[in-house]
This record gives structure tokens, sequence and C-alpha cells, in this order.
């Protein structure tokens, strides 16, 4: 579930450790499909997906490399991400059959920085000291520059494409101002950027002529300036959703503000209802939210979306 | 100051004896039932958690009675709990309600003792005292008299004579006054239980774990009244928790609910390493200890979508085989029915007997 956050990380150091990796395939209907037999009816569904994607490959590998994200800030409170995301190795072991062996990547900031995560792994995948090193530093040089593609405005697929094979990515007019419908997408990576769960979203949004903003192109400077405005909130991508939109409804070169949330999501029920109620304003772009589970078709997403630019488009005439 | 704050089981009887110590008048709304659910589903977020939705519910019915103050527990906690207070309070705000909010944890232990200065006629740190004093006594009065009941409601001749017993008990101890009046209440309701007719069973009645989401265990509401009845089904219920528990857990007076909880953890760690923010220690331990103790059965109950209790769920049936103990899970929302629950309690009663019977055999 942390793909689109440390691919990157994960692949060099992998791949520099001697291991070949295997990613599992696309999510599709067969894929999720599994995944939800497999797993508790109740649970959001990007972890039913990721139920998938495990089953997906567990025939397919040696050993299967799962993360565990405990933290990712360190702050003087107590930070979570969510406790799915902390439970996430322990219910897949615990209720698969058959699973080759795991290798666990922890991320846990408020106890220790992603480097020495990183070290850790590299150790058990049985590097020697030195080279350890060497890749080390290269993975974390990787994921910087992946995180700065991010800032820039790319989308993860595109951004992963240009740090792995020097393409340029294709930077399409991402910058704000420059279709006439400026779009932002606020709501967890791995919902919007999943292209069968969220139905190619973003693609969807610039087919319409709207031009999608990314919650991944704020930087966090950005986003802590937002957050002084509220109560502390204890949940780390939470507050990266309550910040980017308390950013974009405050913006007016921002036409629109889409809310993307998982069904089922624990985190998002909160968050969804304090940004509607505590960062709206009268003067705030229109705020939509799209609630998506493994059962939303693609139609039902595509009205939602015309709907929502049509809207703006109408508003934008009458003024 | 007209006080109130939402039901958790019977601890509206020791909260309300400390807020009224402290000059404030307590609104107690009526025990929720399937309206007050209804009206907090209404107001709240459509998959929050089923526990909001009564809490909100709560509040709805408390501020239409009159109160002007809200109290919750808050803070800066992984799971949902933590910001109850502050989205409720807000939707109840936006509903157009006014009112004074006490975030307990949120605005820090100094504000929440202060706001008393002005119902306390005397001496507030004196008045502090003497409330928590009337808080504990009377948390102990309560559970006493729970425990009690549920020993004995598996054995009761006339079925329903323990509740009524209990209930009975529970309401002298809440009118009581002051802590001698409180003490007397309680062996007022000892008698009454004590009173209550029994019989001999030929069987020693199964035993069985409920733990779970603390609210869904401890709510009869939520679980309608699984622990009575289970015992008016002649079964022995064990839960994990008590809201006597609940209640000193944070408090960290009473060293051994502490030193429980940290081994509850240890024993959980094989399956659940890191802490997840809800009450996952106590379900996978308490299904543990269940098994090793030799119960007949383990009853999870959670409420929909609940995440730490989700986990659990997935990781349940692997215990279900490593120790060998029958587990029933049962997931609580709006929509749940009593007679799903009776049939889903009565199978799992006649597969419990099933293997104890086959299990004296071989
Ligand atoms: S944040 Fe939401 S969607 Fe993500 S794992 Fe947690 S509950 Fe699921
Ligand atoms: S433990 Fe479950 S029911 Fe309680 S707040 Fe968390 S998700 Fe909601």
């Amino acid at each position: 579930m942390s793909y689109y956050r440390y691919f990157p990380l994960w692949k060099t150091l992998l791949e520099g450790s001697g291991a070949e990796v295997v990613l599992s395939r696309r999510t599709g209907k067969s894929l999720l499909e599994n995944g939800v037999r497999h797993c508790v009816d109740d649970i959001c569904v990007p972890v039913k997906l990721y139920y998938g994607h495990v089953l997906d490959l567990k025939d397919r590998v040696d050993s299967l490399f799962v993360s565990r994200v405990v933290s990712v800030e360190k702050a003087d409170c107590d930070t979570y991400t969510c406790p799915k995301l902390i439970g996430l190795p322990d219910m897949i072991k615990s209720s698969l059959e058959g699973l080759p062996p795991m290798i666990e990547f922890v991320v846990d900031i408020q106890n220790m920085s992603l480097k020495t995560s990183a070290k850790k792994l590299a150790k058990d995948l049985g590097a020697r000291a030195g080279t350890a090193r060497k890749i080390l530093s290269r993975s974390l040089d990787v994921q910087a520059r992946y995180e700065a593609e991010l800032l820039r405005g790319l989308t993860p697929e595109q951004a992963m494409e240009k740090v792995f094979e020097g393409g340029n990515g294709e930077h399409e007019g991402a910058a704000v101002g420059e279709r006439n419908v400026n779009i932002a997408l606020v709501g967890h990576e791995y919902l919007i950027h999943d292209p069968f769960i969220s139905h190619n979203l973003p693609r969807k949004l610039k087919s319409l002529g709207a031009n999608p903003i990314l919650m991944s192109e704020v930087p966090q400077e950005v986003l802590e300036k937002e957050l002084c405005r509220y109560p502390e909130i204890s949940w780390s991508y939470e507050k990266e959703l309550l910040g980017a939109a308390s950013y974009f409804l405050g913006r007016d070169d921002i036409d629109g503000v889409m809310l993307i949330i998982g069904f089922a999501c624990g985190p998002d029920s909160i968050i969804g209802e304090i940004i509607n109620r505590e960062v709206r304003t009268p003067l705030s772009p229109p705020l939509t939210t799209l609630v998506l589970d493994e059962h939303t078709g693609e139609a039902g997403v595509a009205t939602r979306i015309e709907a929502f630019v049509d809207l703006i488009r109408h508003a934008r005439e009458r003024q | 100051m007209k006080v109130s704050f939402p039901h958790m089981g019977n601890a509206y009887i020791p909260l309300s004896a400390l807020l009224s110590n402290l000059g404030a008048e307590v609104i107690v709304p009526p025990r929720p039932t399937s309206k007050t659910i209804d009206a907090g589903a209404l107001h709240a977020p459509e998959f929050v958690c089923l526990p909001f939705k009564v809490n909100l519910g709560d509040n709805l019915r408390a501020l239409q009675m009159g109160a002007d103050t809200l109290a919750m527990v808050s803070g800066m906690w992984a799971c949902r709990f933590g910001y109850y207070g502050r989205v409720q309070h807000r939707i109840l705000r936006d509903a157009g309600f006014e009112f004074e909010s006490i975030l307990l944890g949120r605005e820090g232990v100094g504000a929440v003792y202060n706001k008393f200065r002005d119902t306390v006629d005397g001496n507030l740190t004196l008045s502090w005292l003497r409330a928590f004093r009337a808080f504990k006594r009377k948390a102990e009065a309560m559970d006493a008299i729970e425990k009690s009941a549920r020993e004995k409601r598996p054995y009761e001749r006339d079925r329903g004579s323990t509740s009524a017993a209990m209930d009975e008990g529970l309401r002298l101890v809440h009118e009581a006054r002051g802590l001698k009046e409180a003490d007397r209440a309680l062996d007022g309701a000892r008698e009454l239980l004590d009173g209550v007719e029994l019989e001999d069973v030929m069987e020693p009645p199964l035993k069985v774990a409920v733990l779970g989401e603390i609210y869904a265990v401890l709510e009869p509401s939520l679980n309608f009244d699984i622990e009575r009845r289970l015992g008016e089904m002649g079964i022995m219920p064990f839960p994990v928790m008590s809201v006597y528990k609940w209640l000193f857990r944070p408090l960290k007076t009473d060293p051994s609910i502490l030193i429980e909880e940290r081994r509850a953890r240890r024993t959980a760690r094989p399956y659940i390493a890191y802490v997840l923010g809800g009450e996952e220690h106590q379900t996978i331990s308490g299904t543990i200890n269940a098994a090793r103790n030799g119960y007949d059965g383990v009853i999870h109950l959670y409420p929909f979508t609940c995440m730490p209790e989700n986990i659990c769920r997935a990781i349940l049936p692997r215990l279900e085989s490593d120790f060998n103990i029958p587990i029933l899970n049962l997931c609580l929302d709006e929509h749940a029915s009593p007679t799903g629950m009776t049939t889903r309690l009565e199978a799992f009663v006649d597969l419990m007997l099933q293997r104890r019977r086959s299990r004296s055999k071989g």
C-alpha cells in the first residue's frame, strides 16, 4: 500500500542487494475479487486490494516484501498512520495460507530514521557492510529524486518512469492556471492512482479538459503552515489530506476540490467531516466527496466527475 | 452548569457522582435505544463507526433535555475515538445547538480542573478530592453488583430475577448521596441479589469469553445486552473488560489494571507486533487465555468497519486453529437485529455443547 510512497527506495535497495524484484500485476477485476474473498468483509477497499496483490504474487516469488508503516513523522506527540497500515503484516501472516517467507520493511520515523530502516533491510538481505552503505545512499538518493518529481506535479507513474528510465515523464502542463478548470484531488494516493479502483480519475479529468492538481505537489512547509490553523491530528496521512484541502480551498486559482475517500476507511470518515465542517467556508471553491469501493462502477465515477466539471463551468459562465 | 456525557454501560453512576460533587447538575439521557442510534446516524458521517452514532444520539437527547455542557474524553490516539468529541460537538453546533464543551485529554488537566471554579462553593481542591472519592466508591459498588449478577444469572430459578435485582441495586447506588449512603446502598443491593432464588443445574455452565471493541462489549444497547442474554441461556460470560477498568485505566491509579494491560500486550505480541490504538491486545490475549483456561468458546464483538477489530478479525481464525477454541464473530451496526443475534448465539451454543460432549467422551 506504500508503493506510491516508497517504491523507488525499495527497488533500488532490493536490486542493489542482488534480489530480483517482481511486482504484482496491475489491479484488475479478478485480482480485486480474489482479495475480497480472502478478506474481512467490512474492511476498507485498499486493504482488500492489497490482499489481492499478495495473492497474485505469492506463487511467483521466493519471498514476499511487505511494508509496515507505523509512523512517518518525528514529533513530540504520538503520531500514527492508520491502524491497518500498522497491522498489515500481522493480518497477512495470520489470514493467508501458503505464503512464501516475508521480508518486512518497517517505517517508524518516530523511533528510527528511514535510513535505519533501510539499513536493516539491506542487512536482512545479506548485503555486506561495504556494499550496503553504497546501496543505501543510492536508494535514498533515488527516493529523494522521486519525491522531487512528485513535487513538480508528476503523477507517481510518470515520476517513476523518469527516475528509473531517464525519460522526461512527458510533463504535460500541470502548472496551475494553464487549463480552464483546475481541480484539486485530495485523497490517499493508493486510491487516486490505482487505475482500477479510481477508474483512472486523473486521466478522466484531463479528457474532460480539466486539469487535475495532485496533493503531492504541495510542499511540506505549506502543509504545515495550513495545519497550524486546526487542532492537532494524530494520523500523519490524514494531516496531509487536511493540510492540502485547506490549502486548495483557500486559493482562487483552484476551481474545485474533489475529496476522494475509500468506503469503510476509518480515518477518512473523520477527516472528511472535519474538512467539510472546519475547513470549508462560504468563499471556498466547490468541494465534492467521492466515495470509492469495490462496487463503484466506471460509469458512476464518470457521471460524478462530469457533473462536477459542468457545475464549475456553469458557475463561471454565470459570473 | 447542566452537564451531560454519552452512555457507556453503567458508567453514568460514578460519573454522575463525580460531577454532582463538583456542583454541576447532571443530565443523564435515557439509556440508548434504536431511536437514539437512528437520531445519531442521521447527523453522523455515513460510515463512521457505530459508537460514534450512539454517542451523538445520546448528546442530542441530552441537549434536548436542557444540557448546556457536554463532556467527552478526547485525545491523540491511533483510533477514531480520539476525535469523537471534537467532531460530534462541531456537528451539534452546526445543527444549531449552543453549549460548552469539556474535552478531557485535549484541554489538559488544568483547564478541566478550573472549569468547575464557579460551580463549587468553597475550596476547589477539596471538592475535587471529595468528588473523586465518591466516584471511586460508586464505581466499585457498580462493579461488585455487576459481577455478582453475572455469576448468579446462569443459576437463577426465575428467568430475569437476577437482572431485576441488579437494576434495583444499581438504582439504590445511583440515588445514594454521600459515601455512607453509597455503602448502605451497596449492602442493600447485595441483599437483593442474595435473595435471588437459585436452582441446581445438571452440568456446569458453558464458559464463554466476551471480548472485542470496548464499547461493543460494554454497552448493552449496542450488543443487545449480550451478558444478560447469555446468562439467561445458562451460560457463564467472562467479559475481558469492565466499565470499572475502562474508567480507571486512563487514570493510572490502579496498578493491577496496568500490569494486566502489559501482560495482555505481551501475550498478543506474536500476533500483533505494534500498538493499534484499540482493544486489539485484549482481544488477542483474551482469546489465547480463554483457550488456555479451558473456556468453551469466545464471542468477538465489534462495530461495523472498526479498524483495530477488523485486524483482529483477520487474525482470529488463526487463533481458532492454533489454540483449538471456537470463536463467534458478531459485527454490530445500526441494522443489526436482536433476532439475528439470538439465532447465531443459539447455533454457537449448540456447537460448544457438542464439542464439550465429544471431548468428555473421547
Ligand atoms: S487510511 Fe483508510 S484506506 Fe488507508 S488503510 Fe487506513 S482505513 Fe484503509
Ligand atoms: S476502536 Fe473501532 S469503534 Fe472504536 S473508535 Fe476505533 S474504529 Fe471506532
